[in-house]
């Protein structure tokens, strides 16, 4: 009997099922070490048959397997295996693979020690424009408020002119308002101050010089509109050049001088 | 996929050849249920089934040195020993095995009922895949590898002449290999 007609005789079924006798089983065994591809032949009537046993494969006792370890003394460790080692080709991928990753990484880190660096960067970029950003808001806010006092309809304003010991075109400008007495000064038409001498606004009230508060400067220059110490009445305002920090009583001749 | 399967066989088999005692928890939890599935269409007993399972596997273990996989697939032989372990439990406790699994004169309705009450264990959709084979392909298949079921036997269950069993056998076994593509 030659390899095709074996094949197609069915001999190679009922091998599988075991259902051929001795002799047969030698002949099947033997055929199967001779050619590969009754070997080959047999492995798939087995596959098919395997999977086909595995799809009517039922839910088992749970117990038995525990029973059935403890009857032959044997300790169940499944979890250590999930063997299925896998096959000797793919493994060639996996290095390739875990080589790929190996530089992916690499890469990756680099490219992360360069974004985080710009990132940093970025980042202070951010800080310091939120700082100005805070800082203008702030001027902007000191804007605003300078010209609602400016415009508000209590605001009166007051031209302070120069005395003899002031240049002719130094001057100043008091806004007064009449609500509530607050005083702001403007005093950006005024020389600096000397070194370690400031300027003092005084009220003149019931014919008496009144300390109004110190012209402040902010990096050499003075306030925009400047809010002083608050007045309910006065004749007159006067400015006088003091001692940095100013005095309780001056004894200067003022600078600038405004009458209401 | 058939070269990780082989290899993974191979290498379960090596593992139980130095008796490897994981290996052999790894494969109960992979086979157990499909040879429950077969000790089940032969018996209705479940204690008895269950007490069929662990003897078998008892077998397994302890003859695992007598496996030849020169001589076939690791299942295969696994299948025998479930297979052979049940007619000798079911022969010695004077149940014809055919007797057995038909009760009433229609085995194949016998077999069918059986399984159907039995919680099935089909993660990879095989039954569905199966639905295509004639029924008289089904009913061969399932009374020589799930019964155990002699070409005499088989013949004379599903009327037909002993000389054809092989040659229908053989085709039932071809259309199951189509679809499943091996």
């Amino acid at each position: 009997m030659n390899k095709e007609t074996i094949i197609s005789s069915g001999l190679l079924e009922l091998y599988v099922l075991g259902e051929t006798n001795s002799e047969e089983t030698e002949l099947v065994i033997m055929l199967c070490n001779k050619y590969s591809d009754v070997k080959l032949e047999l492995e798939n009537i087995e596959l098919a048959l395997e999977q086909y046993a595995m799809g009517h494969g039922v839910v088992y006792p749970k117990g038995t397997k525990a029973n059935l370890f403890t009857k032959l003394n044997l300790t169940d460790d499944t979890d250590k295996i999930a063997i299925q080692s896998a096959p000797i080709a793919p493994m060639r991928n996996y290095r390739n693979l875990a080589a790929a990753c190996a530089i992916l990484l690499l890469a990756s880190t680099v490219m992360n020690v360069l974004f985080f660096s710009q990132a940093k960067k970025a980042d202070d970029k951010i800080a310091t424009l939120a700082q100005k950003m805070t800082v203008i808001e702030k001027e902007e806010a000191e804007e605003k408020e300078s010209l609602n006092v400016v415009r508000s309809k209590y605001s009166l304003p007051l031209k302070m002119n120069a005395c003899d010991i002031a240049p002719k075109d130094a001057d100043a400008k008091i806004y007064w308002l009449t609500n509530t007495g607050e005083i702001f000064i403007d005093a950006a038409n005024l020389p600096n101050p000397p070194n370690g001498m400031q300027y003092q606004l005084w009220a003149i009230v019931n014919g008496k010089a009144v300390d109004a508060g110190l012209v402040m400067y902010k990096n050499g220059k003075s306030l925009r509109l400047q809010q002083m110490k608050t007045f309910g009445k006065a004749e007159a305002f006067a400015l006088t050049l003091e001692v940095e920090g100013g005095v309780a009583a001056s004894k200067e001749k003022p600078y600038l001088i405004t009458r209401l | 996929m058939q070269l990780t399967k082989k290899y993974s066989e191979e290498e379960l088999i090596k593992r139980l050849q130095n008796e490897d005692q994981s290996a052999f928890s790894y494969l109960y939890d992979n086979y157990a249920a499909a040879l429950t599935g077969v000790i089940n269409r032969m018996v209705d007993d479940e204690q008895l089934a269950e007490d069929i399972l662990q003897e078998t596997f008892v077998k397994i273990w302890s003859n695992f040195r007598q496996y030849d996989s020169s001589k076939g697939r690791l299942f295969t032989w696994m299948l025998n020993i479930t297979r052979n372990h049940t007619i000798d439990v079911l022969r010695s406790k004077g149940y014809k095995k055919q007797l057995k699994i038909s009760d009433d004169e229609n085995v194949v309705s016998n077999l069918r009922d059986k399984s159907s009450y039995i919680e099935r264990f089909d993660s990879i959709g095989i039954r569905k895949k199966v639905q295509a084979l004639k029924p008289d392909q089904k009913i061969i298949i399932d009374l020589a590898y799930f019964g155990g079921y002699t070409q005499e036997e088989i013949s004379k269950e599903m009327k037909i002449p002993l000389g054809t069993v092989k040659t229908r056998m053989r085709s039932a076994i071809l259309e199951l290999r189509k679809l499943l593509l091996f």
